[in-house]
């Protein structure tokens, strides 16, 4: 066995992530672990490369106990992590970074024959035209993740750890990756594969461990489940919905947006129209393209191809200030990266894009802009709704909240509001509270919101009409009466091309 | 992966109420220092001087002097403040100084050109066509604003000198008076600074401009994504840099009756990045006041006022101003620290 653990359990806080999960990987075995976010997948990789210390449990690897790793230690008892972000330093060449940190030496010199003729070996195996003295920047990023696992390879480790590895790949790089994968399983290396993906699961995986809320939930030989099963294990029947509006209506006046095969970034072709008064939500995973959808309307990505219409006249989509002119605004994803302003006071972030439109003689109305901030403040139920209180010291949701009132400030200026996993690490009030102010905008204000989520429960709860994004296509497109959580969930997850999978045409 | 440990912020203390930027200084010590190391250093540097004996110190006509010959610096480190708060530095103003000057020099003198009309055509016109230049390489190229006016200090003095390898001088008799008259015992050159000093408070505090002025120093991804005009606003500050500096050009022509093309405006880049750092204005962007500028340009002048006056020879006053840069340089650093620290992060 290449790795068993037994017991382990790690809290913050109050807040108990993993609670005595016991899982084991056995040498020349492929074993894939899911969970939905938060279920405490990193937190399990986390304990075993060394990067955190676990409450209680062992963890033992290559036969050797142990309660706790260093990040050394870890490497030294035969696991090696190849995380998400990659860690290639890219103006080096693919044997300098085999190598980094663990370089051979002639003399004082750095021996790069002897460093090349090894990294030549080791990617040998790959089959693929990687050469040593390639710059790392000059790979496509499959090829990366395949130097990234010939470095932790050259560490000859017992167990390698792969988390999330093909987010960032398109269909045939994932499918290299799991042949090569398969090839190291049989030289009797132990994998465990973390992802998201139910689909590569059957595709790659021996054995499959469903983690949520920190319990593992299932555990099993991948030939003895089916999709459906480890579809249930990571999201339960879907749960009483105690908020779901039953006076819904949806306007039915004409699209205020519409998309009509636009690429960006990669993403696309996407084509799809939005009404007044409708809530659309793009479900899709991490990796799915959602962000580059809802900024490349805002203009904050360049579009590559495509038509966009506002009211049936043709949008430019050049730049934020663009999409404001037409009636369109973002609250973007990255709170902290793209929203607020740490430093500066709760009414200085709100009203940052208003200034200019409330001064008088190029001088800013206090007053008047007090009025604006104090309204707002009381819809979004901003806490404390003290103009003067510095961004840094609210919560988070209230942070959101300010992200939103930005917008709300200026209503009769906006017909169509984007938001990009508005709820994403914000409390249970607060988000009760922006779905409600949601509703409320669609429902009584008649504007056109889109917002995307990973969370089929809050889709479901929201959502008009649900399309479903995956590599950067709209694979379904669904009313909410068609939904449930697990059909969202497994169509998301690529398990079931179904015949609910229409044609992203905009008819509905 | 795109789970997250959601880290709860500690409430701040119920009977402080929440952090505002007033009760921030009042809850650090450290801040309170720093917010006020200006004015204190400021009375200790006066006393100094006063119990040192430097003669004819404390005088009227001294300040006045003191206030004149701050002027040029003054005007330029009020825009400049801008930039340093938009996290921009223009290291080109004393080269732009000195070919404002040249420029205005030869108008006036081979041209025949009146001041009226020589020094907004010249002295404001080659700062707003360096500013323009200063400003295009940085936001539309996307070069480093440091290497930026690295390199334009050095082409635009090297221009300067080409134009006029000898000291233009025998400017209008009218135009050398301005330095040297005022009205109500005000020297010209000082309201004039004043009113620089006036409209950049006011842009700051009082105007939506100053608000998008901070808010691209804070956080430049969240601005544009508010819909602020982030390049245009970034490049005003390197024209309004660059115009001041072609001011300052002209008041120092007027000064001295002469623009050396070699020597004039020298370091000035240095002095005036120094007075606003003094100011408290962060060289990382996203803080400062006018008031700090106006203190720290003052401050400055005084010290070296008095260096004069008790005299010291050049080498020690240059020793002593590039003591005073670090210095400025530390405060800043302390005051960030200082913040973060309250903030918990």
């Amino acid at each position: 066995m290449a790795l068993v653990v037994r017991g382990l359990s790690k809290a913050y806080g109050a807040k108990r992530v993993l609670e005595g999960v016991d899982l084991e990987v056995e040498a020349g075995q492929i074993h894939a672990l899911l969970g939905p976010n938060g279920s405490g997948k990193s937190t399990l990789i986390r304990c075993l490369s060394g990067a955190i210390v676990p409450d209680t449990g062992t963890m033992e690897v290559g036969g050797v106990e142990h309660h706790a790793f260093t990040p050394r230690e870890a490497i030294t008892a035969g696991t090696s992590v190849i995380y998400q972000n990659f860690s290639l330093v890219p103006n080096l060449t693919v044997a300098d970074n085999v190598f980094l940190g663990d370089e051979r030496r002639a003399g004082v010199q750095i021996d790069h024959a002897m460093q090349n003729k090894e990294t030549e070996r080791l990617l040998e195996q790959f089959g693929r035209s990687i050469r040593p003295r390639m710059l790392v920047s000059l790979l496509s990023v499959g090829d990366r993740q395949l130097v990234e696992i010939a470095k932790a390879l050259h560490r000859q480790p017992k167990l390698l750890i792969l988390d999330e590895p093909t987010a960032a790949l398109g269909e045939q790089e994932t499918k290299q990756l799991g042949k090569h994968l398969r090839g190291l399983r049989d030289a009797g290396l132990a994998i465990l594969y973390v992802t998201h993906i139910i689909g590569e699961v059957f595709a790659i995986a021996d054995r499959v461990t469903v983690l949520r809320d920190g319990h593992v939930v299932l555990t099993n030989d991948v030939s003895r489940v089916n999709p459906a099963q480890v579809i249930a294990a990571i999201s339960p029947g879907s749960s009483p919905r105690t908020e779901t509006d039953s006076r819904r209506r949806v306007a039915d006046e004409g699209s205020v947006l519409d998309l009509d095969q636009v690429t960006v970034d990669g993403v696309g072709p996407l084509s799809l129209s939005l009404r007044t008064g409708e809530i659309l939500s793009v479900f899709g995973l991490l990796g799915s393209g959602r962000t580059e959808l809802v900024e490349g309307i805002y203009g904050r990505r360049r579009i590559e191809s495509g038509q966009l219409r506002v009211r049936g006249r043709p949008y430019r989509a050049t730049s934020p200030r663009a999409a404001l002119r037409a009636g369109i605004v973002l609250v973007a994803g990255d709170r902290i990266r793209q929203s607020i302003f740490d430093k500066l006071s709760s009414i200085d972030n709100m009203l940052l894009p208003h200034f200019a439109r409330l001064s008088r003689w190029f001088t800013r109305r206090t007053r008047t802009e007090r009025l604006v901030f104090g309204d707002t403040a009381k819809r979004i139920r901003l806490q404390p709704d003290d103009p003067r209180v510095l961004a840094w010291a609210l919560s988070g949701g209230n942070q959101q909240k300010l992200a939103v009132g930005r917008w709300l400030a200026a209503l009769e200026h906006v017909d169509v509001l984007l938001l990009d996993e508005p709820t994403q690490g914000i409390d249970v009030g607060a988000r009760r509270d922006l779905y409600e102010l949601m509703r409320h905008l669609a429902r009584d204000e008649g504007k056109a919101i889109l917002f995307t989520s990973s969370d089929p429960e809050e889709t479901l709860s929201l959502a008009d009409r649900v399309l479903v994004l995956r590599r950067g296509q709209i694979v379904a497109e669904l009313p909410r009466e068609a939904c449930t959580e697990q059909k969202i969930l497994s169509i998301a997850h690529g398990a079931e091309i179904t015949s609910s999978a229409v044609p992203s045409s905009s008819t509905a | 992966m795109a789970q997250e440990v959601i880290s709860t912020e500690a409430p701040p203390p119920a009977e402080a109420g929440p952090p505002t930027a007033r009760r921030v200084s009042g809850r650090s010590a450290l801040l309170l220092v720093m917010r006020n190391a200006l004015p204190v250093g400021f009375a200790i540097l006066i006393g100094l001087f006063v119990a040192l004996g430097a003669p004819n110190f404390l005088t009227l006509p001294n300040f006045s002097d003191i206030l004149r010959l701050s002027a040029p610096i003054m005007v330029v480190a009020i825009p400049m403040a801008f930039l340093l708060i938009m996290g921009h530095v223009d290291l080109s103003v004393g080269s732009t100084i000195a070919l404002s000057a040249v420029v205005l020099g030869l108008l006036m003198r081979d041209w025949g050109l009146s001041p009226l009309l020589a020094v907004p055509l010249g002295a404001l016109g080659i700062g707003v066509l360096i500013g323009v230049m200063n400003g295009t390489l940085v936001t539309r190229v996307g070069l480093s604003p440091i290497i930026v006016t690295l390199g334009t200090l050095t082409a635009i003095r090297g221009f300067a000198m080409w134009l006029a390898p000898f000291p233009v001088f025998g400017f209008p008799r009218d135009f050398v008076q301005i330095a040297y008259t005022g009205v109500f015992g005000i020297p010209y050159l000082v309201i004039g600074a004043a009113v620089v000093v006036a409209i950049g408070a006011f842009v700051l505090a009082l105007s939506a401009a100053g608000r998008h002025v901070l808010a691209i120093g804070v956080n430049e991804e969240a601005a544009f994504l508010s819909g602020i005009s982030v390049k245009r606003t970034i490049l005003a500050g390197y024209i309004a840099t660059a115009a001041m500096a072609g001011f300052a050009g002209a008041m120092y022509a007027s000064l001295l009756n002469s623009a050396p093309a070699g020597s004039l405006g020298v370091g000035n880049e240095l002095s005036i990045l120094t007075a606003v750092l003094l100011g408290g204005v962060s060289f990382n962007g996203g803080r400062g006041t006018i008031r700090g500028v106006v203190l720290g340009v003052l401050f400055l002048a005084v010290l070296q006022n008095g260096l004069t006056l008790m005299n010291v020879p050049a080498a020690g006053a240059g020793i002593i101003q590039g003591l005073a840069l670090v210095v400025a340089a530390g405060l800043d650093l302390a005051t960030q620290k200082a913040e973060s620290r309250v903030k918990g992060r």
